[in-house]
């Protein structure tokens, strides 16, 4: 009994410490990203709201004021936002 | 016992890790505190320069005459005292060194302010416009280097835009080093010598 309470007030905080970012954080900075890079390339979006992934570097954007696109990286090496 | 101990090692250990965030919040507060005090004396001192008043006329108006001696040499330290705390601003005084191309990309890189896809997209753009200066420079000048002066300047904007509320050091840097890295991108021999 006793090892295993002290099994786990040695687990619990040592995964707390240890965790990395929260999902939602991750996809926070997701957001933010797509949104700095679709303005970056001049195209109206407002802010972006969702994103969901296609493969590496290539999401579909929804931006707020309606428009999506789709944010990948090309063969040259550069960003494009493409509109759907 | 023990495990009240681990468990107090434990929450300490918590805490430990929370403390790790607050300096630079105190940094962005000392920022803040420091540059609204030195923001209202600059444009009076410039504004007197240009108008060809003597500094003395931005002072504060001087207490009443009617008022008691003592009192007013009671209120002189009063008056004297924001000045001694705008002298030393602590972070505004630390101006960093202009950066050149090659730094300016290296800060860029290594900034948390900015996404991956953003990081990519700046230098796409920063690589379009140093191809616009390579061909301004081979097809022989026939109009002056002040046309690519306006994309510059856009494109500075943008970055400051980007990392100006993430990393507000890196913008005051980027911001002071506009002119110096013109200067070399307008100079023909400057900018072979570095792209």
């Amino acid at each position: 009994m006793i090892t295993r309470a002290r099994a786990s007030a040695l687990i619990v905080p040592l995964a707390t410490l240890f965790a990395g970012p929260s999902p939602a954080a991750e996809d926070a900075t997701l957001l933010k990203d797509l949104t700095a890079v679709i303005i970056l390339l001049g195209m109206p979006c407002g802010q972006v709201i969702s994103a969901k992934r296609q493969a590496d570097n290539d999401h579909i954007a929804s931006c707020e004021n309606g428009n999506r696109y789709r944010v990948f990286v090309n063969a040259e090496g550069r960003v494009v936002a493409q509109k759907q | 016992m023990r495990i009240i101990g681990i468990l107090f090692f434990a929450v300490a250990a918590g805490c430990a890790g929370g403390l790790k965030e607050a300096p630079p919040a105190k940094e962005e507060a000392s920022v803040a505190l420091a540059l609204p005090a030195a923001a209202p004396r600059e444009p009076a001192i410039a504004a007197a320069e240009v108008i060809g008043i003597e500094p003395v006329a931005a002072a504060p108006a001087p207490a009443p005459p009617s008022k008691a001696r003592a009192r007013v040499s009671a209120s002189a330290p009063a008056v004297e005292q924001p000045r001694k705390n705008e002298d030393p601003p602590p972070v505004a005084e630390r101006v960093e060194p202009p950066l050149d191309i090659a730094a300016l990309k290296a800060r860029l890189r290594d900034t948390h302010a900015i996404g991956i896809f953003t990081k990519l997209a700046l230098k796409n753009q920063v690589d379009d416009l140093l191809n616009q200066f390579r061909a301004h420079y081979q097809g022989g000048q026939k109009t002056s280097v002040a046309s690519l002066r306006q994309p510059y300047d856009m494109l500075v904007l943008k970055v400051l835009s980007l990392v100006q509320d993430s990393d507000p050091s890196l913008a005051r840097t980027i911001s002071g080093s506009r002119e110096a890295i013109w200067s070399i991108l307008a100079d023909p021999e400057k900018f072979n010598s570095v792209a």
